[in-house]
């Protein structure tokens, strides 16, 4: 089954033609990676699919249903998203973002065993559950970003960016927890500039360059393709 | 005489933290001050003297009519006036502008209707005193300031505890991300209003009952802005603390100074917070936001 259908999606920011007509499917289970240099239109797909953005044409389809109208709806298709800059409730404790996470979940012992799961990702978070969020480190905001997005036990998670303005060694911790949320049975869309890194943990990849794909292959094949570097120069 | 005029600054003190929080919590969700709160804290007022001289309640069920109504009516007011604006992401301005014209055309509205007469609530407490320390003190005064103290600790429990009220304050940091976790930002701001509004009803019960119940009563929250900003806008325990020292400032200033000056040492007050300490005693410090 495809966890995400995406139709010839086109979004248009006044008369700015961001993205151009994008088609791609992400298989159940699969690790997928779409890169390409700053204002390619990577960030737009994602608060497409988020239903954030409205698209101007083409379809979205999470799960095989399409989707629905509201933003707030979104959640209970199964789907979560790790903005870019993270983009925590900064004024929150850590464990109110990690409520906030589950918001849809009416019962609490679920929300703790979620919580629970979070730990077992980043064991740090249980030290911190009671600071406020704001004050946490970037590679802790990250992981905290991530755990809030998996609080609603998502069948996708979309992340934006996972490893911006991150010290290598958080890099690595970041690409490693992916490959273990997958190996849980999620689906993962990511987009990076960090394309190099990200590709190599991709079953599938996408080069984006001004709205539209420009390439696709399997991922490690594209880590070493020579238009990654044409796509980042803007060649 | 001091301790009377302690309790009477408090009593008064705890209508305008009533009428701040209203402010407060409106401010700190959608970024703009509500100057039709005033308004609803009127009709909220007339509700309660309908209840009580056409049904002849007591108190008791006049304060929960009047709450019910202010919340409505605060609800109502934004679903008309506020809620397309929103949607189409009208900068704060507008909306403000919207909330003046609200406040124009509801007064206006009970001139037209009801008329410009002032109303007096019947007696509810007569003139009974509790005596304390050896000072006579209004059973009005007291009550109403425990029961503004009380009602704005319920709140803020509310606001701190529960999962709506996380949602509310999720909401005050990024709209968009609490809309993702699934949370109707709709149905959160009629919340957020229902509260304001049923705030703005018990102040204009007790504003009613202390003084008179006329179309333009309202713009005595003026004083609660002022409030707010001395607390720090969007802050609820600001509210309070900026609530009950405006209200002892001002008595003092009335019985020891001269009650002519009294709006000019609150208003003098307003401007030097606006411009020393913009966000006021307890507000939020607007460097967490970048």
């Amino acid at each position: 089954m495809k966890a995400l259908c995406v139709e010839d999606l086109n979004v248009h920011y006044g008369t700015i033609h961001a993205v151009q007509g994008v088609s791609f499917p992400v298989e159940e289970g699969e690790i997928v990676s779409i890169v390409g240099s700053n204002g390619a239109g990577k960030s737009t797909i994602m608060w497409a699919i988020a239903g954030v953005v409205k698209p101007s044409g083409g379809s979205i389809r999470i799960a095989e249903r399409p989707m629905p109208s509201k933003p707030h709806e979104v959640v209970s298709m199964g789907l979560a998203l790790v903005p870019e800059r993270r983009r925590l409730f900064s004024a929150l404790s850590v464990r109110e973002n990690l409520v906030m996470g589950a918001y849809r979940r009416r019962n609490d012992e679920r929300v703790e065993a979620e919580m629970e799961r979070c730990f077992q990702l980043f064991p740090i978070l249980r030290e911190r559950l009671k600071q406020r969020s704001g004050t946490l480190s970037g590679g802790e905001q990250q992981m905290l970003a991530i755990s809030r997005a998996l609080m609603s036990d998502p069948r996708i998670l979309l992340l934006d960016e996972p490893t911006l303005g991150l010290a290598p060694l958080i890099v690595e911790t970041v690409m490693n927890t992916i490959l273990r949320i997958r190996e849980e049975g999620v689906t993962v869309l990511m987009v990076e500039q960090n394309a190099t890194q990200a590709l190599e943990i991709s079953d599938r990849g996408y080069i984006i360059e001004a709205g539209r794909f420009i390439k696709s292959g399997p991922g490690p094949d594209l880590a070493g393709d020579p238009d990654i570097q044409k796509a980042y120069l803007g060649g | 005489m001091f301790l009377q005029t302690l309790i009477t600054g408090l009593s008064i003190g705890g209508i305008y933290a009533l009428m701040a929080v209203g402010y407060s919590l409106v401010f700190s969700v959608l970024n703009f001050s509500n100057f039709a709160h005033g308004a609803v804290i009127m009709l909220g007022a007339y509700v309660g003297l309908a209840l009580a001289t056409k049904l002849n309640f007591g108190f008791g069920l006049v304060l929960a009519g009047s709450v019910a109504g202010a919340g409505i009516i605060a609800v109502l007011n934004e679903k008309l006036a506020y809620s397309s604006l929103r949607r189409r992401k009208a900068p704060s301005l507008y909306l403000m502008i919207s909330a003046m014209g609200c406040a124009v055309f509801l007064e206006n509205l009970v001139y037209a209707t009801i008329g410009s007469r002032f109303y007096a609530f019947p007696e509810f407490f007569g003139r009974q005193v509790v005596t304390m320390f050896g000072s006579s003190l209004s059973l009005l005064d007291v009550g109403a300031f425990l029961f503004a103290l009380t009602a704005i600790l319920g709140l803020h429990l509310f606001i701190s505890r529960t999962r709506t009220g996380i949602a509310i304050r999720a909401g005050v940091c990024d709209m968009t991300m609490c809309s993702l976790m699934g949370v109707d930002l709709n149905r959160l701001i009629s919340i957020v209003f229902l509260l304001a509004g049923a705030f703005a009803g018990v102040a204009g019960v007790f504003l009613g009952i202390k003084y008179l119940v006329y179309p333009t009563m309202g713009w005595v929250t003026n004083k609660a802005y002022i409030a707010a900003v001395i607390g720090g806008l969007g802050s609820l325990p600001g509210a309070l603390a900026g609530g009950l020292i405006l209200g002892v400032v001002e008595t003092f200033v009335s019985t020891y100074v001269s009650s002519v000056l009294r709006d000019v040492f609150s208003f003098s007050l307003l401007i030097a917070f606006l411009v020393w300490r913009p966000n006021g005693l307890l507000g939020i410090d607007s460097e967490d936001k970048v």
